[in-house]
């Protein structure tokens, strides 16, 4: 499923002479398949965007579309399910939202939520619970009873039962120590290989490298660069502006530049690093 | 050295909970000593600091802060000497202004109002952040309310800072700006800083690690010691430091000295091998 903005503008007070525009004329294509990092500082309009996608937020002027649903200003809020059904959030800190009185009910509440038979919403919780690491035996304990890095990936699982189409992901791992945050993001790339689109929000600029295939990003409510995180993290104009930060391995590279090193495009990941040194000491 | 926090046989266990979270417990912290305490998700950080903080009571064991055990009579005193800077700085806000906010822990204290206007300016000058003390704390970047929320903490004049997780929301420049803060404040205002944190990154400025597992200590020792452990980081839910995990990368075809380099020691290393060449 294509996500496009058309000229997105969204203005969070249009009455007031301070209108504050969360986003200003962004025309943006997120391509299906593909797994796209949205970057921006905090309070820049990241949010904003992607509360569009699934219509919680509709635009002031400009339209959205949604594979074949067109999402204006004049949408109702009526007969959103199906969009919703498609397009999972997983909100930050999302196990703030779990209530329910086991793992498995609280799995189960999506589906079921969308129209699911409790004896396939039951078979849903049975495989997402697998696919976020944990096994059966945790469906029948109560969410409360979990640590925080198990309760985020109920949480998960929770939005993965529907199984949308497309999942957007709100700095999913903040707060992870960092082997689980390489799990949590391991998994969705898992996912997108087998055919989910990934939107990832975050401001960790080596899992952008890591794991993105194309990146956008948005600068007080405006997109200002979007492209592959290669290339973007290699654009001279907003490098010198402070507007992004970079990967580690690119922010390394940098030094070595001074020291003699020399680097046509600065490498993202520290294999891309790794081989490039090497390929430079070695002359091979 | 002089000892500002002494834990002994601490215990703790969480209501319906099976597992101990802190279990015997014990750990001494001097004056002036910059300490992280890390380990992974549900390894017990952050209960030690609500046990030291009072927040929580532990069922065994003693913490002494400043030479007093804590008890139920001096909860209080012991606490004033402790500020904690939380991980997201949005939930820390409750003024309209900066300066307001900093307010905010002297009014609790009941400070006359032309003494706080003093030491609000003093706490804001020591975050270099005065110019900003008219402005709305939502306004400001994510490193900028870590500096205001440090102000806060220090116009209380705490003795001992907790950082739980404080740096964890911000961009690599927000973040060494509020680490390296917090290192020159810790010089001139003879702070002792406990940092808790899963970012090993974020131990570089401290003189000492201490790993957590299970509520029970299991490394303690100078951050290039427990950095040498390379890869047996992960065992404790960490990751090696970026340096360590680029030397894997080039061992096998570049010639380079044994045991943990820091960055800056690997881009001397690696600028001598180019330079030979």
């Amino acid at each position: 499923m294509e996500i496009t903005f058309e000229h997105v503008t969204h203005s969070y007070d249009v009455n007031s002479p301070t209108a504050n525009l969360g986003l200003d004329d962004v025309t943006l294509k997120i391509k299906n398949g593909l797994f796209t990092a949205i970057i921006g500082q905090t309070g820049s309009g990241k949010s904003t965007l992607v509360r569009h996608i699934n219509a919680l937020l509709k635009p002031t002027s400009g339209t959205i579309t949604i594979g074949d649903r067109v999402i204006t200003s004049d949408t109702n809020n009526k007969n959103l399910k199906p969009l919703r059904k498609q397009i999972g959030m997983v909100f930050q800190f999302p196990e703030s939202q779990l209530f329910e009185e086991t793992v498995e009910k609280d799995i189960m509440f999506g589906p079921m939520n969308f129209g699911a038979t409790e004896t396939e919403a039951r078979e849903a919780a049975r495989t997402v619970i697998k696919l976020v690491g944990l096994d059966e035996s945790y469906l029948t304990q109560s969410p409360f009873d979990l640590s925080g890095g198990q309760m985020r990936r109920v949480a998960i699982a929770g939005v993965l039962a529907s199984d949308p189409e497309t999942i957007i992901l709100d700095e999913p791992t903040a707060g992870l120590d960092p082997v689980g945050r390489k799990e949590i993001m391991s998994l969705f790339k898992d996912l997108q290989v087998k055919g989910k689109t990934i939107i990832l929000i975050t401001h960790n600029m080596d899992d952008v490298a890591n794991y993105a295939d194309a990146m956008a990003v948005i600068h007080r409510g405006k997109l200002i660069a979007q492209g592959f995180p290669k290339e973007v993290f290699n654009n001279q104009e907003l490098l010198k502006n402070d507007l992004i930060t970079l990967p580690k391995s690119a922010e390394f590279a940098k030094g070595l530049m001074q020291q003699g090193f020399h680097f046509d495009k600065l490498p993202i990941t520290i294999d891309e690093l790794g081989t490039e040194i090497k390929h430079q000491l070695n002359g091979d | 050295m002089e000892k500002i926090i002494s834990i002994a046989n601490l215990n703790y266990t969480y209501p319906d909970a099976k597992q101990a979270a802190i279990n015997d417990l014990s750990l001494d912290i001097y004056k002036n000593e910059w300490i992280s305490i890390v380990g992974k998700n549900g390894s017990g950080k952050s209960t030690l600091t609500k046990l030291i903080d009072g927040l929580i009571e532990a069922d065994s064991g003693t913490i002494s802060v400043a030479g007093q055990i804590i008890n139920e009579d001096n909860i209080w005193e012991a606490r004033k000497k402790i500020g904690i800077i939380f991980q997201n700085p949005d939930h820390q806000f409750v003024g309209a202004t900066v300066e307001d906010d900093v307010a905010f822990g002297l009014e609790n204290q009941g400070m006359p109002r032309e003494q706080m206007v003093k030491e609000i300016d003093r706490a804001l000058e020591l975050v270099k952040m005065s110019d900003f003390k008219k402005r709305d704390p939502q306004s400001l970047s994510g490193g900028q309310k870590q500096r205001v929320a440090i102000a806060g903490v220090l116009a209380t004049k705490p003795q001992i800072i907790i950082m739980d997780e404080s740096t964890s929301m911000l961009d690599p420049d927000g973040r060494k700006t509020v680490l390296n803060l917090v290192q020159q404040l810790r010089k001139e205002q003879d702070l002792t800083i406990i940092s808790i944190t899963h970012d090993i990154e974020e131990t570089e400025l401290s003189q000492r690690i201490v790993v957590l597992n299970t509520g029970k200590i299991v490394k303690d020792g100078k951050p290039v010691e427990i950095y040498d452990l390379g890869t047996d980081l992960r065992k404790y839910g960490l990751e090696e430091p970026f340096s360590s995990k680029l030397m894997s990368t080039l061992r096998d075809t570049v010639k380079l000295p044994e045991g943990y380099l820091s960055e800056e020691e690997l881009e001397q290393q690696l600028w001598k091998l180019h330079s030979n060449m």
